[in-house]
């Protein structure tokens, strides 16, 4: 079971991303305050311990052009100091108390959390409030944590030429939109960040009225809202937050990139299309949600059955529909062919089982058991302390309501064979794509040198 | 998988109890009608069951040189069909059903875990049985795990973290099974058949070398009934075959695997001591302020936060069954890799020459007492954990036990157990990258047990 779900790490992490969220299983409460922060609850008391996280509506996207990265080097200069905590002191803090802590970014959002102790909520949301409007870091720290972020970028990215690959790929996909830029951000302009670009990023984005509080475990409304306001309450909101941003704009031409490299010994393929979001449109991402089930939601289903188990064309092959974003959702098609076969030739049998479904749509029996297994992993869902907090954040800032995320099991549960059928006609036909053609990467071994030379020796 | 499995467990025994009084975990010891037992940990939260379970010494361990990947091959197949069910049949009542089953195998053990709603727990315990005691081995699934296996090898070929990996085993090991590959080799992988994986099943999946760890939503009357029922068909004994703990080698040395790459991938590692070692939880403590915790470690602290070196540099201990280390593990851009060394090496020296401060020690006493119940969040983190002690020979009162001697660890035993356990001349390296300054090293051109 474990190599079906071998799939590049850049998938995995769109996966887990888009695990959906689930409905009135969380059954999280909310407030909020005076100046506009909003705090969301999920009691769980198995344990006596909580998931706190702070979420920020601002993400890579929202970076001004020229600063690529800026989010995420701003998210590692908020563990740097503020005028109370030395450099370090908030994650010391929070590891002495038994805690861990860590931060992430996205094109979307930025995020904070803490797991520690219920008794120790207090102390992790006091120095979240500090760090919401008093950081202050030391000149030698801003420096020495670019360097950490370039090497961030050598490891994830620069050591790997699939990671390189798949960058330019969004490059190429999202034209005119800062989803083609990596969150990380590209090497030259990490290293130009000036403390001034970061003052203007901090002072314009970090305020009550831009965050929310999303606190998962031992605790309900009642046990947190007093901690919240003592905190928070006297943080001011600031003014003219808005988020601006482009569009794709239609284009035709298909475009494919080949990288031959010579740390790849295995041909493999990725296509790319623009589809809408949840944000975008509710109802097709939802039915895009069942497709990628119907597809490829396990070894029995189609493209795995087909092309693995009967044609026997791949070692792997799935859909993956990635709709969790502010503006745009992603449909990625990828596959690893049998040895001796092209990419090209996969890429066509994967296209084949697509027309199929487009012309012929689903069955009544697939459409029921993919919607079980999803309502299904509702339930799973709820077995986590952090999961459902993670859930939540990134549905609320990607402009899902609590309530789209609480219905989510209703929801699918109204999809029809019709959408499903529909959104294939819509997003995944290559003669008439919605938005723009799918951009195909392949990867190649390096063609090996004059093999005919050795022939002739031979001869 | 095997270090993944490791690192958990080294994760986990760094986490302890928050206070004495009540105990972390109600432990039941559970035995069935015939003898099979296993821990069991009610909870009735959620409408879910989890079942954690291993075969000790059933892993890649017991596999030739010439059989690598058999174990791994085996844990990709026995879900894969079993008694009059297919390939096909079997995985669609799993996911019918929304049940996860699945095997896996490490160095040293064979293992799997199953995950299912209530509400299909029969159908979940059924299934589980017959993959256990008839699974079927079809040519079709066989076949295609294999080649699924070697295209995963292909594709890790260019990763140098995995490159280094390879390296690591061969250069400790030496020629001992643990240098091989649990993944197995494009070699060994195209020979391995349907026979081999029914006799490493024969051999190894028994009910002498079993524990099971068992969670969620079931009562000890059930679960009782559970044992015997899925694993009371099972051989009662397990094939005998002791293998010789690992004699390392190649200490004081420096690996280098050319790559043309912007940053260095850097491994390395020490012997260190046993988990019944009486100073071991003193090296716990040592470990979690010498590399181990992250943020506020020496390493981290010199190397990323004051240099900005790197993204992250980790100490751990590694403690299969056959031996027991001190690993390093880094990476940085090919022009800081001697800067780096420099650091790993210096403080070293400076835990082994000035006692921690108090501060230090309690600080690193509190995180490791105090996030123990952070483990404790998931129904199937909690069978794994059930499963972990029972490996490692514990009681069902040691979670209890570990607060009050982690809290006994003194200044002086930091300072013994690092003179005792680091020294750069027991360390053996291995780069994977164009690391540039380095002065003693031995290239290495060929990777080990790949093709």
């Amino acid at each position: 079971m474990l190599l079906k779900s071998f799939i590049s790490t850049f998938l995995l992490t769109t996966l887990i991303l888009i695990t959906p969220a689930f409905a009135k299983v969380f059954n999280a409460e909310e407030f909020s305050l005076k100046n506009g922060l909003r705090v969301i609850v999920i009691p769980n008391n198995r344990a006596p311990v909580v998931t706190s996280m702070i979420w920020y509506k601002v993400g890579a996207a929202d970076e001004p052009q020229g600063l690529s990265g800026m989010a995420h080097y701003f998210e590692h200069l908020m563990f740097k100091g503020t005028k109370k905590l030395k450099p370090g002191e908030f994650s010391r803090t929070v590891k002495k108390l038994g805690g861990n802590d860590n931060a992430f970014t996205g094109q979307d959002f930025t995020a904070y959390f803490q797991t520690i102790h219920v008794d120790y909520l207090d102390t992790v949301l006091s120095m979240e409030a500090d760090r919401m409007m008093n950081l202050s870091v030391p000149e030698e720290h801003f420096k020495s944590e670019k360097k950490v972020v370039l090497e961030e970028r050598r490891q994830r990215t620069e050591n790997d030429p699939k990671g390189l690959l798949g960058e330019q790929l969004r490059s190429a996909l999202f034209v005119n939109h800062p989803y083609g830029t990596p969150v990380i951000g590209w090497m030259d302009e990490i290293e130009e960040y000036e403390w001034d670009d970061v003052k203007t990023f901090y002072d314009k984005w970090y305020a009550p009225n831009n965050a929310v509080i999303v606190i998962s475990g031992d605790v309900t409304v009642k046990s947190v809202r007093p901690i919240v306001e003592k905190h928070f309450k006297k943080l001011k909101p600031k003014e003219n937050i808005s988020r601006l941003r482009p569009n794709v704009p239609k284009a035709i031409g298909n475009t494919e990139m080949v990288l031959e490299h010579a740390s790849i010994h295995q041909p493999s393929f990725q296509e790319t299309y623009i589809a809408p979001s949840f944000n975008q449109n509710k109802d097709d991402a939802l039915a895009l949600q069942v497709l990628e089930q119907i597809l490829s939601g396990g070894p029995t289903t189609r493209l795995y059955k087909t092309l693995v188990v009967e044609k026997k064309n791949a070692t792997s092959v799935g859909i993956s529909f990635s709709g969790t974003a502010l503006d745009y959702g992603t449909i990625t098609l990828y596959g690893t062919p049998k040895k001796g076969l092209e990419p090209e030739a996969l890429i066509k049998d994967v296209h084949q089982e697509i027309a199929n479904l487009r012309e012929n749509g689903v069955t009544d029996k697939e459409l029921a058991d993919a919607k079980q297994q999803l309502i299904d992993s509702a339930v799973f869902a709820r077995d986590s302390l952090s999961g459902p907090a993670m859930t939540i954040g990134y549905g609320i800032t990607t402009g899902s309501s609590l309530d789209d995320i609480e219905n989510w099991p209703e929801m699918i549960k109204a999809i029809t064979k019709e959408n499903v059928q529909s959104v294939a006609q819509k997003y995944l036909d290559p003669d008439a794509p919605w938005l723009r053609p799918a951009v195909t990467g392949y990867l190649y071994p390096k063609k090996a040198e004059a093999p005919k030379e050795v022939k002739e020796e031979k001869e | 998988m095997k270090i993944f499995i490791a690192l958990f467990i080294v994760f986990f025994l760094i986490s302890a109890p928050v206070s004495a009084k009540d105990k972390f975990l109600d432990i039941q010891e559970i035995e069935s009608a015939s003898g099979i037992k296993a821990w069991l940990v009610e909870d009735h939260s959620l409408p879910i069951i989890a079942v954690s379970f291993s075969f000790k010494n059933a892993g890649s361990i017991q596999n030739s040189k010439e059989q690598q990947g058999l174990a791994q091959l085996l844990s990709n197949t026995m879900d894969e069909g079993a008694g009059d069910l297919k390939s096909q049949e079997f995985q669609k009542a799993l996911s019918d059903n929304s049940i996860t089953l699945y095997f896996n195998s490490s160095r040293d053990n064979f293992g799997g875990k199953l995950k299912t709603l209530s509400r299909n727990k029969d159908k979940a315990f059924e299934l589980l049985k017959l993959a256990l005691n008839e699974p079927r081995f079809d040519a079709e699934p066989v076949e295609r795990m294999r080649q699924s296996n070697m295209a995963r090898i292909r594709s890790s070929k260019g990763d140098p973290n995995w490159i280094n990996a390879r390296i690591f085993n061969d250069k400790l090991y030496s020629d001992h099974p643990y240098a091989f590959n649990s993944g197995g080799t494009l070699t060994t992988l195209a020979s391995l058949t349907p026979e081999d994986l029914k006799q490493h099943h024969k051999n190894w999946i028994a009910q002498s070398n079993l524990v099971i760890g068992i969670t969620g939503d079931i009562s000890k009357t059930e679960a009782v009934l559970v044992l015997d029922d899925v694993f009371g068909n099972l051989p009662k004994q397990a094939k005998e075959n002791k293998i010789e703990p690992v004699n390392l080698i190649n200490e004081n040395k420096n690996f280098v695997f050319e790559k043309d790459i912007p940053q260095t991938i850097i491994t390395a590692a020490m012997p260190s001591l046993p988990m019944d070692d009486p100073d071991y939880k003193a090296l716990q403590v040592m470990n979690y302020i010498y590399g181990g915790g992250g943020f506020g470690s020496k390493l981290m602290e010199e190397a990323r936060e004051k240099r900005g070196l790197t993204y992250g540099i980790y100490s751990s201990l590694f403690n299969p069954e056959l031996t027991n280390l001190i690993k390093i593990s880094t990476s940085t851009k090919n022009k800081s890799v001697n800067e780096m060394m420099n650091i790993i090496e210096a403080q070293m020296a400076v835990i082994k020459n000035d006692k921690v401060d108090k501060e230090t020690l309690k600080d690193a006493q509190s995180y490791i007492t105090g996030s123990l119940p952070l483990s404790l969040t998931s129904t199937d983190k909690v069978a794994g954990i059930l499963v972990s002690l029972q490996l490692d020979n514990r009681s069902v009162t040691y979670l209890d036990d570990f607060i009050n001697d982690i809290n006994a660890v003194t200044r002086d035993d930091i300072q013994r157990v690092a003179n005792k356990v680091l020294d750069p001349k027991k360390m053996t390296t291995i780069m994977v990258g164009n690391p540039e300054n380095i002065e003693s090293k031995e290239t290495v051109s060929e990777l080990p047990n790949v093709e």
